[in-house]
């Protein structure tokens, strides 16, 4: 700890803190562009200047770490003057006439700072040089001409993201924002992630889908979180007379903390599918509109008539509220023969086997990803899957984080890996007990009873790699200090679990989707078998469906389907129910490493559209049956893969 | 006391900043009581009394010679001198053409467009106004009171020429100041 005076204040604070987050702990405001909580300091534009006593000149308080007695002013009549001097020639530099802006009117920083030091004018005019505009992204604009060097998105997509997409050509007042060596963004190995929107202060970055339907005061906002895939990144959605204007990364959420990918920031706006709108009852062969009640007493109607020969398959994006439900419905009340999920726990089952046999979680949180000095990638795609966890992976790779990657196919990660193993043959066991053989041949574990450095060879002849690649591989995880295995389902063993002990890794896996770890807990996890069956209930939701499980419910002769969208399985459903999407129902999730949180509705669903939970409470009513809400108990039931935060 | 006199005109804008100072309406009535409104774009009398007035507002940016002229006069006849609007103030929207040459914005206006088949051409009549570089009022003659907005609202104008009237130099920040 050191002292510190601030504007008068004497302050205790902890060494190697800057000068500006010193006196943000202490409440006085320093106002600043190129600062970013999130991202490292970097001193550009200069906004922050304090005066510090001794010091011959004004110092940029973002940069300039605390020392012992330092006296530090930052609002005198200097520090007041530089900052107008600085804005004046922000300002002066490119465009930035407010009144054709995107962000003008509250969500730019740059007029927001002009305003806070009561700027009525510019003393200095801009030079009128023209900069390029680059449109040829299909989320993102870049608007040179509107940007102030500030490198905040350079920042974002290095650190946070670890694409290194964006860079500054040229020099001084010439600098433009490029992508990659100054192609089209569009054209670049940009992943279309929107840190860079997000965090740029000016309009310099603007995405297509939200620009100019308002500013962001007259939007509504609510904190919620993705359930694009299992990661469960808090999100913050921004609608305006109940229309879906923009999604943002939550920075109050530890799981993802303001990051975001594709799928959770642009994919839903440029979502384009017809809606189920109103309940519909097949008569004499095809659709007709009908009420609610009408419908859910045909289905009800056709259920009981089937006894219990009912399948009912749920989505995992759905709530764990609703699956939970469901399950109580068709298993206990109404013995269907088959309750799963649509996913049929593909992506859980074998580690659901591995907790119940082994009695204890025996996986980690995904925020290990962030501490690891070594990761291995067994047979997973994180550029393309679960992409948050992925970055989380990249951004450590400049810190000389290592990476090993593992996949008989193509992986899109084994381009940034410091070593890939492509086995031709054999299993990912095989691979797994190559690297453990490895390992015990460098001296840097002990051998096993199971496993010797005799295996190494063998473990080679299966596969078909070298030994020098498991030696290699072995290396660069078993000599680091926080190795992470990022595996799943399908590449689950206790083989691989005896690996991960002797090296001190921790585990982690991702799990399909938003609710795939609940759905499991839940034991909906059944594969889908056609025995004889006479009707089947389907609780689609917004969620999709595999064709092999629609071509079996084609055969069955009574399908109720209640889902968002019209597709193939909506057209051949004998009582059709409209579902609510994602934005539009609330409850609970629980993300691939445990952590059970709450989606809250950001967008009220059209008046005869109903979520799954509310659907199942109607046709339980009709049924006579009465559902409890006892899902917290019931996840908790089950030995999980991984602790389960209340 | 004699009231202040206020006169005001317009040069390269869209007369919007002009719509919003009728936008405060029976409250021109208070303005009115406090000072007395000369000259103005919308009413008869057309130029600033030679002999002076007290307040001179001038809304638009200055993109020919015959601007220069208003915002000379103007300026040769008044003690405080307002740029009302962003147009005034930063140059505003029609600075937009600043990006592009003279001859790029005009033949763009007059013979590109879409609506203009092949007889448009650049007009080039002697006694019309040459243009120019699109300039802020500061960058012609010195300006007193900056009131940014696009346009700036009824009420910011209201608290501006009430401030003036009574003799008071307004002073813009929280909800007036807006550059948009």
């Amino acid at each position: 700890m050191v002292t510190v005076t601030i504007d008068g204040k004497a302050l205790e604070i902890p060494e190697g803190t800057t000068v500006l987050r010193a006196a943000q702990s202490a409440g006085i405001d320093i106002p600043t562009l190129c600062d970013h909580p999130h991202l490292t300091p970097y001193g550009g534009c200069r906004l922050c200047l304090v005066e510090v006593e001794g010091y011959r000149t004004l110092q940029p308080s973002c940069t300039l770490p605390v020392s012992n007695n330092m006296v530090i002013k930052t609002s005198t009549k200097k520090v007041l003057d530089a900052r107008k001097f600085v804005l004046t020639l922000i300002f002066s530099e490119r465009n930035h006439f407010c009144p054709y802006c995107q962000v003008s009117g509250g969500d730019c920083e740059l007029q927001n700072a002009a305003y806070h030091e009561g700027m009525t004018h510019w003393p200095l005019q801009p030079n009128w040089q023209p900069y390029p505009v680059d449109a040829s992204h299909p989320y993102i604009i870049l608007e040179n001409n509107r940007c102030i060097l500030c490198r905040r998105c350079v920042r974002a997509c290095d650190e946070l993201i670890g694409n290194f997409t964006l860079g500054f050509e040229e020099r001084g007042a010439r600098s433009i924002l490029v992508a990659d060596t100054g192609v089209p963004l569009g054209e670049s190995s940009c992943i279309s992630c929107g840190a860079c929107v997000q965090v740029c202060p000016t309009g310099a970055l603007i995405d297509r889908w939200s620009s100019y339907l308002g500013h962001e005061v007259k939007f509504d906002s609510t904190k919620t979180i993705c359930v694009g895939c299992s990661v469960g990144c808090g999100i913050e959605v921004f609608t305006r007379d109940n229309n879906l204007v923009r999604i943002d990364g939550d920075w109050d959420k530890p799981i993802n903390a303001g990051v975001l990918c594709e799928i959770g920031r642009f994919k839903p706006m440029a979502e384009k599918c017809d809606r189920v709108f109103t309940p519909m009852i097949r008569k004499n062969g095809s659709l007709k509109a009908a009420t609610w009640q009408e419908a859910l007493t045909a289905a009800a109607a056709g259920l009981k008539e089937s006894k219990s020969k009912v399948a009912a398959l749920i989505s995992t994006r759905q709530p764990v509220e609703a699956l939970a439900q469901f399950k109580q419905l068709f298993s206990e009340k109404l013995t269907a023969e088959l309750v799963t999920s649509l996913e049929e726990g593909m992506s859980t089952n074998s580690l659901a086997a591995s907790a119940d046999e082994l009695g204890k979680p025996f996986e980690s949180k995904l925020d290990e990803l962030k501490k690891s000095d070594a990761v291995l990638v067994l047979d997973d795609d994180l550029v393309n899957d679960h992409q948050v966890a992925g970055f989380f992976v990249k951004r450590n790779l400049p810190k000389g984080s290592n990476l090993v990657v593992v996949d008989a196919n193509s992986n899109e990660l084994s381009k940034l890996a410091n070593k890939v193993l492509t086995p031709s043959s054999g299993s990912y066991d095989d691979v797994v007990v190559g690297l453990y053989a490895a390992a015990v041949k460098l001296g840097l574990i002990k051998a096993k009873k199971s496993v010797t450095a005799d295996d190494l060879a063998k473990a080679a002849a299966k596969t078909g790699l070298q030994t020098d690649d498991f030696l290699d591989a072995a290396f660069l995880l078993a000599s680091s200090s926080n190795p992470v295995i990022v595996y799943s389902d399908k590449t689950n063993s206790s083989v691989l679990r005896e690996f991960a002990a002797s090296i001190n890794a921790k585990l982690v896996s991702l799990k399909g989707e938003a609710n795939s770890l609940a759905a499991s807990q839940l034991h909906l996890d059944k594969p889908f078998r056609s025995t004889d069956l006479k009707a089947v209930f389907i609780a689609l939701g917004d969620g999709g469906i595999t064709q092999k499980l629609v071509k079996e419910i084609e055969k069955i002769p009574f399908k109720v389907v209640q889902a968002s969208y019209t597709s193939a399985l909506t057209a051949g459903a004998d009582v059709l129910l409209p579902s609510t999407n994602w934005l539009e129902q609330s409850g609970h999730y629980i993300s691939a490493d445990g952590y059970v949180q709450e989606a809250i509705q950001s967008i009220k669903p059209a008046e005869d559209v109903l979520s799954i939970s509310e659907t199942l409470h109607k046709l339980a009513d009709i049924l006579g049956i009465r559902l409890d809400d006892n899902w917290s108990k019931l996840v908790h039931d089950r030995v999980s893969p991984v602790q389960i935060n209340k | 006391m004699t009231k202040p006199k206020i006169s005001s005109d317009w040069m390269a804008g869209c007369a919007g900043c002009h719509m919003s100072l009728l936008d405060m309406d029976e409250r021109i009535a208070t303005i009115a009581e406090l000072a007395e409104l000369r000259s103005t774009p919308i009413t008869d009398l057309k130029h600033p009394d030679a002999t002076g007035v007290d307040v001179g507002i001038l809304e638009g940016g200055i993109n020919n010679s015959s601007n220069e002229e208003v915002a000379r006069l103007m300026r040769s006849r008044c003690k405080i001198l307002v740029a009302l609007g962003d147009c005034a103030v930063f140059g505003g929207v029609p600075a937009m053409r600043n990006f592009f040459t003279i001859e790029e914005s005009l033949r763009r206006a007059y013979v590109e467009t879409e609506s203009t088949d092949e007889s448009g051409k650049i007009p080039s009549d002697p006694e019309l106004a040459v243009p120019t570089k699109v300039r802020a009022l500061s960058e012609v003659v010195p300006v007193e009171v900056f009131v940014p907005g696009c346009p700036p609202d009824a009420d910011t104008i209201f608290y501006v020429l009430s401030e003036l009237a009574q003799g008071r130099i307004p002073d813009l920040k929280g909800d007036k100041l807006s550059w948009y």
